[in-house]
């Protein structure tokens, strides 16, 4: 993992309005996980809690680089299953997770089973992706992120729809690696009303 | 079967000794096609007497040479042909009822069907067919191209000339009733051909031919209009020309059996789409044989019977379409309905205030709503098919789409940290004005403090150089709200779009009225402009005192104000008296 000792210089930045034009000088690259239906992200590093705004900002960047990772890794999981490994896709969400498509609640895992079953074939193609670290305060420090992704999809006997959809994943840390699962996932047609 | 007659009361002409029940018949050309033109086999000789089908094709050459509708031999009763050249490719009700619009005459349509490109029926007398072909080229169809209509005087049509005597139809009767199951409503036409009753009785009922379809629909019709299941399985059925009336005729059927004949095409069923199916059957066909998408397949058949719900025995997987959402503005998980409610109101009110002080008030006064390191981020969703996406350039300067963006620090710079950075951000963003009423929220997730909500809806901007562009947007908020009590924002996630043809067009209709109720009481003077301004401009009471207060008090500013707006046809007629 790059460090981010680069970054301290330029953290003075963060915090003030104004954008810095200053162009990056480190590019991020990240080993692509083996496509279990989990998603796998390096452990996470406990950070002390400094009143340093400097140990402040590199606590977030982490966090926010995490989420990116996290993310990417996610939607790409995520899809997948659902095109190609439909039965899978249980095993990315928790027990008590609620799924709301297109308005319709479904929670828990045994009426998401069912749920995924009934949905016909599906064939998506994601065009936007967006996450945001959720700050500890609301999440009684378990860590989570919001996930955002937007595109097509074409389900079996019916035409192709947009969408957008929303994650809130959750990690549960292992010594060696945190694995992310869904907490919520809401899911709308662009053109749900018109349907 | 052998010697026995199939042909009741006629004499059997040489062609046909040693008929058999399923032996094809060589001379038929191509077999149970009654209309269809079939290869160039010239028939020599027919007669009126055989249950043969008469290829009306040949007539035609035969009688081209004549002379117009007076030509000799003809009473005003008899039958002309009429042709409407590529009328395969209109819809046989839009097309009668153009046809029967324009002509002078009551239009008598006897045996409609297709042949090949062209669509035909017949007529009875010369009147009628004056009439038509004086309405030749003057129908136009959607892409105004003229219609032609052929007409030629012609054979007695096929249904008429083999019509069944009464006491075949009493007959033929029994036998269907026999096979009706009135708990069901179903009619089991299965193999119909074959039923005892019919061969005791010397009818041959082949399906396919135009008289025999219409002798036992007519026996529906007058008998069991409420049928809701037909099954003609089994019956060789090549074309569905002759099924077509059975909209007419029992309207209601739900279930239709077309399973194991000979429909050669899909195009077929283009025939019986006014039926309402909800279950069809069409297994063993020879166009099944040919489906080389399946999923095209069944998107094409729920296209012409959009209301199919099993097909060939399967259910159909509930189409996305039917999974909607009940007509709630909040969709909230198991909870007691105390605390939904609670939830519920807590998020509209919030909802409100947020959208009032977005759109109205000073984008700054947001800091409240936001918690100290709150985090904001803003995305396009990249669509080819928007030909405007060049109008979004206001947002795109802060699209943060890691999809695309794959470098680490614009990806910091993007995401707004603190809710100094947070409001400031918002404050550059166009001005807006959001329609309250298009809103939807979805409650993701809730638990003691924590609130996940979206929001999606419709938007409007009041300035700059895309002023009056409706976009679609979603947000989804995640804030804490400890003990039901006001809601401080924790992130804060914004998706922009532009709005859909079918969104521009519903948006902005239902006006919410102006919020009067938070707002200090109007003073007698105030009260006094409010009248006479609403009496000068024709405008209601409280859209005469949102204008006068959007104008601080100024009644000429805001008469001026409204003048100009009421020129440019900008303000709605819900605001009038």
């Amino acid at each position: 993992m790059k460090k981010y000792s680069d970054w301290s210089r330029g953290d003075k930045h963060y915090g003030r309005s104004g954008y810095s034009s200053r162009e990056p000088h480190t590019s991020y690259r990240y080993q692509k996980s083996q496509t279990r239906e989990e998603v796998l992200t390096p452990a996470l590093k406990e950070h002390a809690i400094s009143s340093s705004p400097m140990a402040m900002a590199v606590d977030f960047k982490t966090h926010v680089d995490q989420a990116c990772r996290a993310a990417e890794e996610f939607v790409n999981i995520y899809y997948e299953t659902m095109d190609k490994r439909r039965h899978a896709i249980i095993r990315l969400y928790l027990d008590k997770a609620t799924l709301i498509w297109n308005g319709n609640v479904v929670t828990g895992l045994e009426a998401l089973a069912h749920f995924f079953e009934m949905l016909p074939s599906s064939e998506f193609q994601i065009n936007m992706l967006d996450c945001q670290p959720v700050h500890e305060q609301a999440t009684q420090s378990q860590t989570t992120v919001l996930v955002v992704t937007s595109g097509a999809v074409k389900f079996d006997g019916n035409k192709q729809h947009f969408f957008n959809q929303n994650f809130l994943l959750t990690a549960h840390s292992t010594p060696t690696s945190t694995v992310w699962k869904i907490a919520s996932d809401c899911f709308r047609f662009q053109d749900w009303a018109n349907i | 079967m052998d010697g026995h007659s199939v042909f009741q009361g006629r004499k059997r002409s040489s062609n046909y000794i040693g008929h058999k029940f399923d032996r094809k018949n060589h001379h038929l050309g191509h077999p149970g096609t009654p209309y269809a033109s079939r290869p160039k086999r010239r028939r020599i000789k027919y007669s009126d007497e055989d249950q043969s089908f008469p290829s009306v094709w040949e007539d035609d050459k035969q009688q081209e040479s004549e002379l117009g509708l007076g030509a000799r031999n003809r009473n005003l009763d008899s039958w002309f042909k009429v042709t409407i050249p590529n009328g395969k490719k209109y819809d046989k009700t839009w097309l009668i009822k153009s046809i029967q619009d324009f002509c002078s005459v009551p239009l008598n349509v006897v045996d409609f069907h297709y042949d090949k490109k062209r669509a035909r029926f017949f007529v009875q007398n010369a009147r009628t067919a004056s009439a038509l072909k004086d309405i030749s080229n003057k129908i136009c169809d959607e892409t105004s191209q003229k219609i032609p209509i052929l007409v030629t005087p012609s054979i007695v049509p096929y249904s008429v000339q083999n019509k069944f005597t009464s006491e075949q139809m009493e007959v033929l009767k029994v036998a269907v009733m026999k096979r009706y199951d009135a708990s069901q409503k179903s009619l089991d036409l299965q193999r119909f051909r074959f039923d005892q009753d019919l061969m005791d009785n010397d009818i041959d009922m082949m399906l396919n031919r135009r008289s025999c379809m219409i002798a036992t629909l007519q026996i529906v019709q007058r008998n069991i209009p409420e049928l809701l299941a037909l099954n003609v399985c089994n019956n060789k059925l090549y074309q569905l020309d002759g099924l077509s009336d059975l909209i007419e005729k029992a309207p209601q059927v739900k279930i239709l059996n077309l399973s194991r004949n000979k429909l050669k095409s899909f195009f077929e069923l283009e025939k019986v789409k006014d039926l309402n199916l909800e279950e069809l059957w069409l297994e063993g066909n020879p166009f099944c044989n040919h489906v080389s998408d399946q999923s095209d397949y069944i998107s094409a058949i729920r296209d012409l019977f959009p209301k199919l719900l099993r097909l060939d025995g399967k259910e159909l997987i509930l189409p996305a379409e039917l999974i909607l959402p009940a007509q709630m503005d909040i969709e909230v998980p198991q909870e007691t309905r105390t605390d939904s409610e609670l939830i519920k109101n807590l998020v509209l009110q919030f909802l409100k205030e947020y959208y009032l002080c977005y759109d109205n008030g000073d984008r700054f006064r947001l800091l409240d709503a936001y918690h100290d390191e709150a985090c904001f981020s803003l995305a396009i969703p990249f669509n080819f098919n928007d030909p405007d996406m060049s109008n979004l350039e206001e947002y795109f300067k802060y699209n943060r789409d890691i999809k695309k963006l794959q470098d680490s620090y614009t990806r910091m710079r993007l995401l707004k940290h603190t809710k100094q950075d947070i409001v400031d951000s918002l404050s550059l963003l166009p001005k807006t004005q959001h329609d309250f009423c298009s809103f939807w929220v979805d409650l993701c997730l809730h638990t003691d403090i924590m609130l996940c909500f979206s929001v999606n809806g419709l938007f409007k901007e009041v300035e700059g150089k895309c002023q009056g562009c409706i976009r679609a947007f979603t947000r989804i908020f995640i804030a804490t709200h400890y003990s039901n009590s006001r809601i401080c924002i924790m992130n804060d996630e914004l998706i922009v779009r532009n709005a859909s043809p079918r969104e521009i067009k519903n948006a902005f209709i239902s006006l919410p009225p102006a919020d009067t109720s938070s707002k200090p009481p109007l003073s007698e003077e105030q009260q006094e402009m409010v009248k006479s301004f609403s009496v000068q401009s024709g405008m209601k009471l409280n859209w005469s005192q949102k204008c006068l207060e959007d104008n601080g008090w100024d009644y000429t500013k805001a008469a001026e104000v409204f003048t100009i707006m009421q020129n440019e046809d900008k303000i709605p007629k819900e605001f009038f008296k």
